[in-house]
This record gives structure tokens, C-alpha cells and sequence, in this order.
């Protein structure tokens, strides 16, 4: 089933949690929408799934107006952060609950949803542990069971708000994993609300960057890490160096260095800011590029972080380099080392509109 | 053994002790503290229960039976279990749509219903009483009209349940409303969304998530209905054999110097609220899943939400 929204807005008193929002998610998309805490991501999904209504616009399913939709009516399942299960049912129970309260004459055969059950609990690995009531469960599997359980009633549309925030990393990993694979599977459309920008980028197609509740950047993972559309999304999206841009003889400079680009990507007048992220940073003899000394090299797996004190930056705003550590064990960097900096890629936006957002 | 384990194993062992004295110290405390509340318990509690025991069955069981068993007693006993039952159904009802209410949706108003519902706990029962009086007796605001359709509020039994109601009300939506407000909306909106109807959501979901609060609750309630002496005095009229409930029964024997019988039916109020806190330890009991719940739900709340 798509989804479309259009000027969907929600507000809780003078504050507008959701603003004139236009979204268009295709049949059996899996979009991922991102944002900080209070950007109003819960609450776009909330409307979606009928759990709020939108003071304006509508909320369009298959193209047909589901904005008045009660939420039973829907035909869409949602999976809550905190799993939600039924404390006083078994696993079994709950992944059941929703057939076993369709009416009479919807309702399945007692043996049907048994067979239904027990395959959706093998389906998330669980077929065990039926018999089991949920606080005899860990995190991971509570949090597959809400799935199953949502997944009982055959939605066309899966809503998971914050689905893997309150798991430890491993688990989160492999549910995400796990989750890409189901949805492969299956082919639901699948929205999921998260903050965290390293599982939008794993699990989605589609991510929908969310800004005090306007969409600031629609696109697929790759475009929205790599061509952000304002400083926020650049800034969301991963670490980032931010260093002021100075105007001299209409060329553009980051301290000794030229980042003058094509005339039509850069903002005209005003004050810019460059934004860099660390791998795209590169360290040199010190005779070519930026003059810079090691402050601190610290070795994270595969990759190293350096910190450099460039000069005429000030002291505490030190630039942040990732660098190989192939690289770094060929060029053996030292703490108090003087380098030369230099900058493989940047994106300029003006300064004043920086500040906005931040 | 050489030197260095000689040291180590020396250290391991102060440390030990350090950690025993410690430890015993700590058992001292405990037992202190244990001690202490079961002498507390013993001599607020137990000492009181056994005392009415005591009294009630002095004068022999021949004069404990004739007092529980004689009709006016009888009729005291009769009224009292009929104002509970009329009293803890309505309040049963009114506390779980007050709680719901004010724990599942936003609306003008909701602080003064909050402050309305504790109203009772603050107000004297005996001028909630003289209110009913003051509203429905014989020189009251609809007094006239009631005479004139001939029907009897105050000094007959619709005025003890009204002012029993009264008491009693913030008995079980108090006892909710935290309960409700730890468990949030989530386990509904689920349910909602799994396509289950708002009646089925109540029975199914919302329902067995609240059933200990609401049974201590309903426990307290109707402790409170067949014990409450101030309001229920000022309606009821003292009319023996037809408006005394059991509270004001033993009064007037006791006023009457008449101890064993103002005891034994004293000790009949007391076996009766025994037994309902006995039903609860026994379904609690029963049901250890249950049990588990509540232990969750005692968690969630300490912890806040997640």
C-alpha cells in the first residue's frame, strides 16, 4: 500500500509539532525517517497510523482519504519502542491477540490461527518460547514478538516507532539485519522512526530527514550522506568539522586554503560556513597545505582518529581527521608532529541560516 | 609456601573479616529493624484484633451467639453488607472511568477533578453527612418534594448509601490513577491497531493490566463502607432494626454498658475485613503469573517509564 501526505499538520498548542509535510512512501518502500528528539518524526508516524489525528492536510492510502480512518481500519501494524506486549499473555497469546478479537465471521478456525501463530513465532526464531510469558523474555525477543504480533493480522503498512533504541548494540545490529531481510520477504511498506542516523543509513531506502517538524532532505542513504541539502542534514548525518569561510578577491578561504568552487554551488554574500567531514580530510608533509600539529591520535579498529591544531584556529577547536590504518602505520604519525592539512571534499552553506537550524 | 602468597594470602584474609564484620554488623541492623516493626505491628495491630476477640467471646460462646444472632444485630449486619454492595459496585464503576479519563486523555478541567475526587479524604465524614442532611432531610433544599412523593432519603437507607458512596469514593480511582499513569497508553493503542474494539481493549488489555490495583482498591473501598461511623451517624437516625449498620450498632451497645455484645459484633466487622484481605492473599497466590505482573508493574513504576 503507499502512503501520501499532504500538508499534514499537527500542533500542541503554539508549538507545530508537524508542519505542512508532503511525503509520498511507494508500495513496499522501507523509509527510514530521521531526525533529533522532538523534530516530530513519533508524531508524523502517529498520524499515520491513526493514533493522532492532523489538525490540517491529509493522509492518503492507496490514494483513498484515510485521514478519519479509525485506527482499526487501517490495516497497519505498530511496533512501539518499549515492545508493548500484553504482560498477562503468553507469547502465544499475544502474537494471537489480534485474530482472536476479529469478529465472529472474519475470525479464523481455532486450529488456522494455532498453524498462523506458531509459523509467524518460527518466522522470528521464536517458536519455543510460546508457552513463555513476556518478563521471561530478554529485549531482543520481546521486541520480536511486538513484530510478530503486528504481523499476525497481515498489515499492509508496518509503523515501528524507535524499534531498536532500547536494545544493546549487538542486538541492535543483527534485529536491523534481521529486519531488512523481513521486509525483503514480506514486501510491506515499512516506515520506521529512529534518531539514530548509523540505522537509517543500514536499514532504509529511503531516508526523510526531519527538522522541527518539516522534512529538511528526502532521498536514498547514499545521497543524503553525501550531497546533504542544508548544514543541519550534513551535520545530522555524521561527524563534521566546521570551520568559517573567508571572502578575499572573489575566492573562497579556509584558512591558507583556496575552496573556491563552481560560482553556482556557492551561496552568494553573507557569511559561510565550510562544512568537512573527517575522512575527508588529509594529512601531508608539512610543507604542503594548512600548517597543522598532532594533538591526539587515537586508534578505533580499522580506522584512526587524529586531532590537529591548525594554525590561527583556536586552541579548543581542534579539526577531527579519520585516516587508515594502513595509512597511519606507513606514515607513523606522532602526538606534537607538525603536518600539512588539506581537504579532499567540503560543502559551503551560509552562516546565518547554520545558526538557525543548530 | 613462599613469601608473596604468604602476603597475599594474609591481605585475602583481613579482607575477608573486614568484609564479615561488616556484614554481622549488618545482620544486627536488619534483626533491629525487623524487631522493631513487628513490635510495632504486634501492638497497634494484633494486640487490638486479639483484645475484641477476647472481649467478644468473655462472657462464653452462648452470649457471643445470642448477640450476633439477635435481630436487631441480624438487621444491623444485613444492612451494613446491603450499603457495601450497593456502595463499592457504584464506586468500582465510577473510580475505573475516573482513572481512565484522567490517565488516557487531555481535557480542560482535569486538575479540578482530581482535586474533586480527594474532596472526600479532606472534608469530615460527618459534614459530608450533615450535607445529605442539609440537601434531602425534612427542612433541606428538595425536602418538600420528597415529602410529597412520599420517598425517604435521609434517616432511611438511601441517605446511609449516599453518604457511604460519598466516603468512600476516592477509595479506587486513587488507587488507579498511578497505576494507569506507570502503565501508559501503549498496551491500548496496540490493541486498537491490532483491531480490537475499544470494549475488547477494555476487558482484554486494559483490564487484567489494572486488576491488582483495582482489587486493592475495591478491598479498601469496601473496608472503609462497612466501617464508616461519622457520616453514616448523622443520616441514619439511629432507628434500631432499620437504619444501624454495624458500626453504629456496636456503639450503642457499648453505650449501653452492654461490652460482650458491643464486642461480638465488633469482632463480626473485624472477621469480615480478615477475610477479604485472606481472598486476596489466596487469588494472589493462585495466580503466580499474576503475581509476576504486579512485581513488573511494581518495577515499571519505581522505574518510571522506559
Amino acid at each position: 500500500m503507499s502512503i501520501t501526505l499532504r500538508g499534514v499538520t499537527k500542533r500542541f498548542g503554539a508549538f507545530a509539532a508537524v508542519d505542512h509535510i508532503d511525503l509520498d512512501v511507494p508500495s513496499g518502500g522501507l523509509i527510514a525517517m530521521l531526525g533529533p528528539s522532538g523534530c516530530g518524526k513519533t508524531t508524523l508516524l502517529r498520524i499515520i497510523a491513526g493514533l493522532e489525528s492532523p489538525d490540517s492536510g491529509q493522509v492518503l492510502f492507496d490514494g483513498r482519504d484515510a485521514t478519519l480512518w479509525p485506527i482499526r481500519d487501517r490495516k497497519v501494524g505498530f511496533v512501539f519502542q518499549n515492545y508493548a506486549l500484553f504482560r498477562h499473555m503468553t507469547v502465544f497469546e499475544n502474537v494471537a491477540f489480534g485474530l482472536k478479537v476479529k469478529s465472529r465471521r472474519e475470525r479464523p478456525p481455532a486450529a488456522d490461527i494455532r498453524k498462523k501463530v506458531q509459523g509467524l513465532l518460527d518466522l522470528v526464531q521464536l517458536g519455543w518460547a510460546g508457552a513463555r510469558y513476556p518478563a521471561q523474555l530478554s529485549g531482543g525477543q520481546k521486541q520480536r514478538v511486538a513484530l510478530a504480533r503486528a504481523l499476525a493480522v497481515d498489515p499492509e503498512v508496518l509503523l515501528l516507532d524507535e524499534p531498536f533504541g532500547a536494545l544493546d548494540a549487538q542486538v541492535r545490529h543483527e534485529l536491523r539485519r534481521w529486519l531488512r531481510r523481513l521486509h525483503a520477504e514480506l514486501k510491506f511498506t515499512s516506515i520506521f522512526v529512529t534518531h539514530d542516523q548509523q540505522e537509517a543509513i543500514e536499514v532504509a531506502d529511503t531516508i526523510v530527514v526531519l527538522n522541527r517538524g518539516r522534512i529538511e532532505q528526502t532521498g536514498i542513504p547514499g545521497d543524503v550522506y553525501d550531497v546533504p541539502s542544508s548544514a543541519f542534514v550534513h551535520r545530522f548525518l555524521g561527524q563534521v568539522n566546521e570551520l568559517p569561510v573567508k571572502r578575499r578577491d572573489g575566492r573562497s578561504l579556509v584558512g591558507p586554503l583556496d575552496i573556491t568552487g563552481e560560482a553556482a554551488a556557492e551561496p552568494r554574500g553573507g557569511d559561510c560556513i565550510a562544512l568537512i567531514r573527517p575522512h575527508e580530510i588529509d594529512i601531508g608533509p608539512a610543507s604542503v597545505g594548512w600548517p597543522a600539529i598532532i594533538r591526539d591520535v587515537r586508534v578505533i579498529g580499522p580506522i584512526v582518529r587524529v586531532e590537529l591544531c591548525a594554525e590561527g584556529q583556536p586552541l579548543h577547536e581542534p579539526l577531527e581527521a579519520e585516516i587508515s590504518r594502513e595509512r597511519f602505520e606507513e606514515e607513523k604519525f606522532q602526538i606534537g608532529q607538525q603536518v600539512g592539512v588539506r581537504f579532499r571534499r567540503w560543502q559551503i552553506y551560509p552562516s546565518d541560516a547554520a545558526t538557525l537550524v543548530s | 609456601m613462599d613469601a608473596p602468597a604468604l602476603a597475599v594470602n594474609t591481605e585475602l584474609a583481613a579482607a575477608l573479616s573486614l568484609g564479615g564484620g561488616r556484614r554481622r554488623g549488618f545482620r544486627w541492623g536488619r534483626l533491629l529493624l525487623i524487631v522493631a516493626a513487628l513490635a510495632f505491628l504486634a501492638a497497634f495491630l494484633l494486640l487490638p484484633l486479639l483484645v475484641v476477640f477476647a472481649q467478644a467471646l468473655s462472657k462464653g460462646v452462648s452470649v457471643y451467639l445470642a448477640a450476633v444472632s439477635d435481630p436487631v444485630a441480624w438487621a444491623a449486619i444485613k444492612l451494613t453488607l446491603l450499603v457495601a454492595a450497593i456502595a463499592v459496585p457504584m464506586n468500582l464503576v465510577f473510580g475505573v472511568a475516573a482513572a481512565w479519563a484522567i490517565t488516557k486523555f487531555e481535557f480542560r478541567g482535569k486538575s479540578t477533578l482530581i482535586t474533586l475526587i480527594d474532596l472526600p479524604f479532606a472534608v469530615s465524614p460527618v459534614i459530608a453527612g450533615l450535607t445529605y442532611v442539609l440537601i434531602f432531610g425534612a427542612r433541606g433544599w428538595f425536602g418538600p418534594y420528597l415529602q410529597e412523593h412520599d420517598i425517604h432519603v435521609v434517616f432511611a437507607v438511601p441517605g446511609i448509601v449516599l453518604a457511604t458512596v460519598f466516603v468512600t469514593f476516592p477509595f479506587v480511582a486513587r488507587e488507579l490513577i498511578p497505576v494507569m499513569q506507570a502503565l501508559g497508553k501503549d498496551d491500548e493503542e496496540t490493541a486498537l491497531s491490532l483491531g480490537a474494539s475499544g470494549w475488547q481493549t477494555f476487558w482484554q488489555v486494559t483490564l487484567p493490566n489494572i486488576r491488582w490495583g483495582l482489587l486493592y482498591g475495591v478491598l479498601l473501598c469496601n473496608a472503609r463502607a462497612m466501617g464508616e461511623f461519622g457520616a453514616v451517624s448523622v443520616v441514619s437516625g439511629h432507628i434500631r432494626g432499620l437504619t444501624n449498620t454495624m458500626p453504629l450498632h456496636v456503639e450503642i451497645l457499648y453505650n449501653e454498658y452492654n461490652y460482650a455484645a458491643a464486642f461480638a459484633v465488633a469482632s463480626l466487622l473485624a472477621l469480615l475485613a480478615l477475610l477479604t484481605l485472606a481472598a486476596k492473599s489466596i487469588l494472589e497466590w493462585r495466580q503466580p503469573e499474576l503475581r509476576n505482573g504486579a512485581r513488573l508493574l511494581r518495577e515499571k513504576t519505581l522505574r518510571g517509564k522506559p
